[in-house]
């Protein structure tokens, strides 16, 4: 408590005496008949403007060198990389106006600060000059909307081709983690029924366990892609809206409860080539305390949340991990799939139902999920799940995902 | 006490009550918004403070956050959910109460009968009901913070479900601090609509004689298109926040679908999370033309005046505002680019979203030719309108990248967007503000500001916003609204920066603190501003022409007649720079 006094008493101590100087200055002012006589202000103010304006300006390129370390790596997918050269070029463009517009200000500040005698040039109006700095910005704006767009429609392609060998990842956010679900050597998902009677704490997403496709699906804990096989993202959210933010790849969608949304892309870094890139960066290179190594060979990608959606929005941190096929062939293996888990309490779910699974599919399915050509395969990537009680809401539904793909 | 000077046409005696409190007089008006919006400054700047103490210091305890703020700081550290209502607080308040109720309200009604020269708004009653709607507003806000499951917490854009599900498991503060929220927004929506209707009722229809629309000064051009956009713009807000009230109380579905929570599906069927988006944002995009439209309205009549030059381009400035009016009506998806829309939605989106930076790069351009080849009168008002410019430059460009589809993939709810909105309509807005308070400040109370904390208040203001606004753009990875995010080996790099910046954000509350204990000092210390004095600035508007003491009615004779536009600075005719607009065109003047 006698501390916030303290520092109380201290603050206003600062405001009086701020005060008090500030008025013996305008009293002088005042005294020599100069309080709006802006003379000696316009040469002291034109000139701290420059200076605070070129000490601005070098700052802000100084600032691209010290914070040099915060930049991500080279993006890891490919419309990343084709994102990052938008970037760039719009950065340059809007770099040289920022400079050029900054420098014209801060100049013109000083130069044309106000004397006694001097006079302003009358210069109202000039067609010309207008002109000029109308078309030259439309022009500007139509090149970066038309190089926008080109990426834009590469990320979102209005007509839906499924590349061939996708891997299709479904991923559902909820307060405060991701459910991270594969569809299993089968490459198909089990079929979701949102109705009460299969939705529980135990089986939130609603996956009909009738369904055999459903058998063999898995939830991860960690996100493993392949590098150069096409990954889709089957998004959506129980509860409130997330946000499926994946930094390294440039890559972002929200997560929308009873919207299916989506997002596609191809890996083209795997974690390793990354780190290698991270070597000569001045932050990974660093040694951490912790482990007395480099910091880049502790590094992995990461899956984060970024639409806020509560008081842990902070939390919803997955690692995320790009490998080569083997690689991902291999790690699939240690994954158990939720049923053969979860059997007997499935089991008895079934049972109490007096339903039954189906008998499985069978092994030729094993295709699909290790990367070979599917699309010769009905698999509706986004219709993974169905709504019982309402026909028209799945029309809806399917409109909306035609746009979406 | 309350006697002021009569004119001859129709003063009475007024009781305190009608003079200070239930006043009808728009300079009276004009200064309680400006305290009102004062006030709520300081309580939304001091939030940030707060949660910059977080986000700079993560892992430090400040005992006294607990003495000040109990259960909400347990252990000296602000909790999670307080950081949450803390920053959906202070967008709310910053964007609305401050930004513009307290800058609209404030220019808008010092500003539209002087310089018109009306005698009043044309409805002064309506004019006090709008000022009491907004205080009611204020108050309700307030009210949220002392609840015991805490203000709104669902960031100031309150997207449901999490704004829409009233359970405290989801977010304590979807509890009654959202309910309190949309009544509060409510409030200030009839508020602005009452404003706003009067505002353009005024401008059309209480212009003195000769006082055409070529002829308005430009404040009070961008006041009637800021007027307009808020009139069409507010009341889908106010329709947003009905359905989701509905939701929130009576269970409807128009916003919630297929909700899961704790592994229970709740009733609602139907609803999309993405129309309420689109209905915010259509008040929301308009919103930041709200707060920006007068911003460049006082921008150009101190850059103008201060000059000694008539503001360049004048008609392309009025016709730009107007284009950016409507094209503000066709944007307001580029919010929504990652909300799970129709992405050929976007495309639009992006096209007329790239578009509005004509009209905007044409703003600065003409403000950086008006002050070309001037005489400039380097007054703290003049230093905040070129700080205005400058910042309006570095914001805008921001809005390139962010409105290009494709770059906002990456950048969409990240440190880039803070930064980019905080520059542009955050601090650029303010500054005209405080241009628009240094200039006007005789005006409005009779005597003059002190220059000297003037000067020093806008040095410590540009220095500190760009050293807090500048880091973040490199932080264009970190996702806004987190609360910690050293758990992110990709973000925990941005620990010291994030110090760096919270030092900045001390340093410039202090500054504003400075600010407004040189307004409450000099506008009751300060030099007097006299009858021997009335046009310090050698300003062309009609307001100057005003007697030194608040006068009921304005002009204690006959109303000014209008004969020029107000931008006749330095026309090398007669013996002043300046011609008032009340000065009829002498041999050999041109008209404008």
């Amino acid at each position: 408590m006698l501390n916030i006094l303290l520092t109380l008493a201290v603050i206003i101590l600062f405001y009086t005496v701020a005060l008090f100087l500030g008025g013996i200055v305008e009293r002088v002012r005042a005294l020599k008949g100069e309080e709006l006589d802006y003379t000696k202000n316009n040469q002291t103010h034109g000139k701290l403007f420059l200076i605070y304006g070129i000490f601005f300006l070098l700052m802000f390129a100084f600032s691209f060198k010290y914070m040099d370390f915060a930049s991500l790596p080279k993006a890891a997918s490919n419309w990343g990389v084709e994102i990052d050269e938008l970037f760039v070029i719009t950065a340059w463009i809007t770099g040289i106006i920022f400079v050029i517009t900054h420098i014209a200000l801060f100049y013109f500040v000083w130069k044309y600060r106000g004397e006694k005698d001097k006079k302003a040039t009358f210069f109202a109006h000039s067609s010309t000059l207008e002109l000029v700095w109308t078309s030259i910005p439309a022009l500007a704006m139509a090149v970066l909307v038309v190089m926008g767009l080109k990426t834009w429609f590469n990320v979102f392609p209005n007509k839906k081709t499924l590349p061939a060998n996708q891997l299709t990842i479904e991923a559902t956010g909820k307060q405060f983690n991701w459910m991270l679900r594969y569809p299993g050597p089968d490459g198909v998902f089990g079929k979701r029924v949102l109705s009460k009677e299969f939705v529980s704490p135990d089986n939130e997403l609603g996956i009909d366990w009738t369904d055999p496709a459903s058998h063999d699906d898995f939830f991860a804990s960690e996100l493993y892609m392949v590098k150069g096989r096409p990954v889709r993202f089957n998004l959506g959210a129980l509860d409130v809206l997330h946000s499926f933010y994946l930094p390294h790849f440039r890559m972002k969608m929200d997560c929308v409860p009873g919207v299916p949304t989506g997002i596609g892309f191809t890996p083209t870094m795997t974690d390793d080539e990354t780190r290698e890139l991270l070597k000569s960066n001045s932050h990974w290179a660093s040694i951490d305390p912790e482990t007395n190594e480099p910091r880049y060979v502790k590094f992995n990608y990461e899956l984060a949340c970024a639409e806020l959606c509560g008081k842990s929005h902070y939390g919803m941190m997955m690692p995320a991990h790009v490998v080569s096929q083997s690689k991902f062939e291999e790690w699939t293996k240690t994954q158990k799939p939720f049923f053969e888990v979860n059997k007997d309490k499935i089991q008895a779910w079934l049972a109490a139902r007096n339903l039954s699974t189906s008998t499985s599919k069978g092994g030729n399915d094993h295709a699909a999920f290790n990367g070979e050509d599917t699309t010769k395969k009905d698999i509706k990537p986004d219709s993974n799940y169905t709504k019982v009680e309402s026909a028209t809401h799945n029309i809806a539904d399917n409109k909306a995902m035609e746009g979406k793909q | 006490m309350a006697t002021i000077a009569h004119g001859d046409h129709g003063h009475h005696e007024e009781s305190f009550l009608e003079k200070y409190i239930f006043s009808q007089d728009h300079k009276m008006i004009a200064r309680q918004f400006l305290f009102t919006g004062i006030f709520w400054s300081l309580v939304g700047a001091a939030m940030s403070v707060l949660f910059r103490l977080q986000l700079g210091w993560p892992n430090e305890t400040f005992p006294f956050l607990e003495t000040l703020l109990g259960k909400w700081a347990e252990g000296g550290r602000i909790s999670n959910e307080f950081y949450y209502s803390l920053v959906t607080m202070h967008g709310t308040i910053l964007v609305f109460f401050v930004l513009t109720a307290g800058l609209s309200g404030t220019f808008a009604n010092l500003l539209i009968p002087y310089q018109i020269g009306a005698r009043d708004m044309a409805s002064p009653f309506m004019n006090m009901l709008s000022y009491w709607f907004f205080l009611l507003a204020g108050l309700l806000m307030l009210f949220s913070l002392f609840l015991q499951t805490g203000a709104a917490s669902g960031g100031w854009t309150m997207y449901p479900p999490l704004s829409g599900i009233r359970d405290a498991k989801v977010n304590a503060g979807s509890m009654w601090g959202t309910d309190l929220w949309f009544f509060s927004m409510s409030m200030f929506i009839v508020s602005s609509l009452l404003g706003g209707l009067n505002y353009i009722a005024t401008i059309l229809n209480l212009r003195t004689k000769g006082m055409t629309m070529w002829r308005l000064p430009l404040p009070v051009w961008a006041l009637l298109f800021t007027a307009i956009l808020g009139v069409l713009a507010f009341p889908p807000l106010l329709s947003a926040a009905l359905l989701l009230e509905f939701d929130r109380i009576f269970d409807t579905s128009f916003y919630l679908s297929d909700i899961v929570v704790g592994g229970n599906l709740l009733d609602y069927k139907g609803g999309s999370p993405i129309l309420y988006q689109h209905l915010f944002w259509f008040l929301g995009h308009p919103e930041v033309y709200i707060i920006i439209l007068p911003a460049f309205g006082i921008t150009s009549e101190v850059l103008s005046v201060n000059s000694r030059k008539p503001v360049f381009g004048y008609k392309a400035m009025v016709y730009a505002i107007g284009i950016i009016v409507l094209l503000g009506f066709l944007v307001w998806a580029h919010h929504m680019y990652m909300s799970g829309m129709n992405p050929f939605l976007g495309s639009i989106f992006t096209l007329f979203t790239l578009l509005i930076a004509v009209p905007s790069a044409v703003k600065v351009f003409n403000w950086l030719t008006t002050i070309w080849k001037g005489n400039l009168r380097l007054t703290p008002a003049m230093m905040f309108a070129l700080g205005f410019v400058s910042l309006f430059i570095s914001g805008g460009l921001t809005g390139l990248f962010l409105g290009n589809s494709a770059i906002d993939i990456p950048l969409h709810d990240t440190y880039f967007v803070v930064a980019h909105f905080h520059i542009v309509m955050g601090v650029a807005a303010f500054f005209a503000m405080f241009a628009g308070v240094y200039h006007w400040f005789p005006k409005m109370f009779g005597r003059y500001i002190n220059d000297t904390l003037g000067y020093v208040h806008f040095y410590a203001t540009i220095i500190s916003a760009y050293a807090i606004f500048i880091p973040m753009h490199f932080m264009l990875s970190l996702p806004r609204r987190y609360y910690v995010f050293s758990n992110y080996q990709t973000f925990n790099i941005f620990e010291d920066v994030s110090k760096f910046i919270s030092v900045f954000a001390i340093i410039s509350f202090m500054a504003q603190i400075l600010f407004v204990v040189n307004i409450v000092y000099s506008a009751l210390k300060g030099r007097k501003f006299t009858s021997e004095n009335l046009n310090p600035w050698g300003s062309n508007t009609l307001e100057w022409t005003t007697p030194a003491e608040h006068l009921h009615g304005n002009w204690p004779g006959e109303i000014p007649e209008v004969y020029r536009w107000p931008y006749d600075y330095s026309t090398g005719h007669g013996d002043t720079d300046f011609r008032p607009q009340t000065e009829p065109l002498q041999e050999g003047e041109e008209a404008h």
